[in-house]
Order: C-alpha cells, then sequence, then structure tokens
C-alpha cells in the first residue's frame, strides 16, 4: 500500500463506488433522478448498477489531508482558494466500480495581482482509472494563492 | 441508454430553486464529501476568519449545479461540467440553477451541446460554468 509515487504524482486516493455514497450525495445534492438511487430503474436504463452523481470526485475530500497536501506544495493555506474545478467523463461512474485517482501539477504560474503582490496559480490533474486501467473520468482544478497584503 | 434530450441554441431548460441554504445543508455535503473544513460548520473559527458567517463550500454549489444538468439531460450524456467559483454561500441565501444552450456541434458522430450555466445567490451569480452534454440530432 505505500508504493512509492510516480514521477510527478502528488498524491494518489482510492475508493469503491458504494450505492450508500451515491445516495448521500444525490442527498446533498438536490439531485432528483431516481437512476442514482433505484437499482432497478438504473438497470431500465441501461447501467450496470447505479450512477453516481457527477462530482462523485468529491468523496477523496474523506482521504485527503488538506492542510498536509497545501503545505506539500508550499502554498499558505489561509491565502489559497480554489477557483475552478473542470470534470470530464469517459463514462459513468457507476455503484461497484473500484477507481485510483493520481493527482498531477500540470502547471504552477504567478501572476501580478490586481490589488499588489504576486499571486500564483496551481493547476492540478487528477485521472481515475477502473480495475481494467481504463480512465473514467479526468479532474482539473485550478488553486489561486492569493499575494500577501502589504 | 436514455434517449438524449432535443434543445436548440438558445433554450434555457426550467431552472431550479434550492434554498434558503442552512447549516443542516452544509453539514450534509460536508459528511457526503468529507470537507470538514471549521468555516463550514464552526461560528467561533468563522468569527476568526473575516467573514461575516459561515459559508458554504463552493463544491456544494457545484454539485447543486450538477445535480440540475444531470437531472435535465441524463447523467451519462453529460461529457464535461466546469465551474469557476466567483461568491460565496451564505446560510440563508436561496439558489437558482439554470442554463442556456449556446451551440452544438457535431463531434466524433455526436451532437453535442455547449451549455453556459449559472448559479445565482440573492445578491448575483456564485457559481459560473459550462458543461458539454450529448443531444438528439435534429
Amino acid at each position: 500500500m505505500s508504493d512509492p509515487l510516480p514521477a510527478g504524482v502528488v498524491d494518489r486516493v482510492e475508493y469503491d463506488v458504494e450505492r450508500g455514497k451515491i445516495r448521500e450525495f444525490t442527498r446533498a445534492t438536490f439531485t432528483t433522478d431516481p437512476v442514482h438511487t433505484d437499482p432497478a430503474v438504473a438497470r431500465d436504463a441501461g447501467f450496470a448498477d447505479v450512477p453516481a452523481t457527477l462530482i462523485h470526485t468529491v468523496v477523496a475530500g474523506h482521504q485527503r489531508d488538506q492542510r498536509a497536501f497545501v503545505d506539500s506544495l508550499g502554498l499558505a493555506l489561509a491565502r489559497v482558494v480554489v477557483g475552478s474545478v473542470t470534470w470530464t467523463y469517459l463514462r459513468p461512474l457507476t455503484a461497484g466500480d473500484h477507481v485510483v485517482g493520481s493527482r498531477r501539477i500540470v502547471a504552477d504560474e504567478q501572476r501580478e495581482g490586481k490589488r499588489g503582490g504576486t499571486m500564483r496559480i496551481v493547476t492540478l490533474e487528477t485521472e481515475y482509472v477502473d480495475t481494467e486501467g481504463e480512465p473514467v473520468v479526468r479532474l482539473e482544478e485550478v488553486l489561486i494563492e492569493r499575494g500577501e497584503q502589504r | 441508454m436514455r434517449t438524449p434530450a432535443e434543445v436548440r441554441v438558445g433554450d434555457t431548460p426550467d431552472v431550479r430553486v434550492v434554498g434558503p441554504v442552512t447549516q443542516t445543508d452544509i453539514v450534509r455535503f460536508a459528511g457526503a464529501g468529507g470537507d470538514f473544513n471549521p468555516l463550514h460548520h464552526d461560528p467561533g473559527f468563522v468569527a476568526t476568519s473575516g467573514f461575516p458567517g459561515v459559508i458554504a463550500m463552493g463544491q456544494m454549489q457545484a454539485g447543486i449545479l450538477a445535480g440540475w444538468l444531470s437531472d435535465t439531460f441524463g447523467v451519462e450524456h453529460v461529457r464535461s461540467f466546469g465551474v469557476r467559483f466567483v461568491a460565496p454561500v451564505f446560510i440563508g441565501d436561496t439558489l437558482t440553477l439554470g442554463g442556456t444552450v449556446v451551440s452544438i456541434d457535431e463531434t466524433d458522430g455526436e451532437s453535442l451541446a455547449t451549455l453556459d450555466l449559472v448559479a445565482s445567490g440573492d445578491k448575483g451569480p456564485v457559481v459560473t460554468g459550462s458543461a458539454k452534454v450529448a443531444v438528439a440530432s435534429t
């Protein structure tokens, strides 16, 4: 379990996609399509089991130490905000899947902030693969570290 | 798979209204996703942060917008979903979720609609975004 991370990978998470967790996300996001909660409806719609909601990868928050991760990037947690997130879906994530997500830095830039100070903008990409090694979903996150106020 | 939706450029599917957002809504989302930053549930901590009150995690309003998108078009037809966070959501805010079809293109034998998305709170947009969804070819 403690294999070293491949070059360029800043962290790795893995989890089982579970019906109960899908139900939690369905309720927490006011999603109403019964395909997410009723296996019979899901099968009638052509799924092997209930599909996850679109933001299911957020569940990785249960496995991450966000403070340690931000520290490891050399960012000041108090000045970091998430600017944007984009998910790209290669197939629906479905109950019964086991996925592994590897997070990499794809860009790390500095820019002059509008209110003085230098902003740092870090772009991270996480690719989740299934047990066959096939990519299922990709996630791009842009973290913004605001400049220090002087 | 279910039949993709039939849409035209300029269409604005029915909006969804959620709220007012409660502390319970925020805690429920924290439980689902695992974000236990005290900014989202601990008023004592929030008082030291500079925010006037507990704020929702951006992923919550992104997720509520995503729920509107997948309920409208079918989760299996959504090819991408992206959001930018433009303003915080506070307890008591009511969210309005919706979008506009801005273009439809044939890509790899599939009709893909591009949508501009917006989640608005009481004082204007809190999340803006875009999505690509497979739709019925016309």
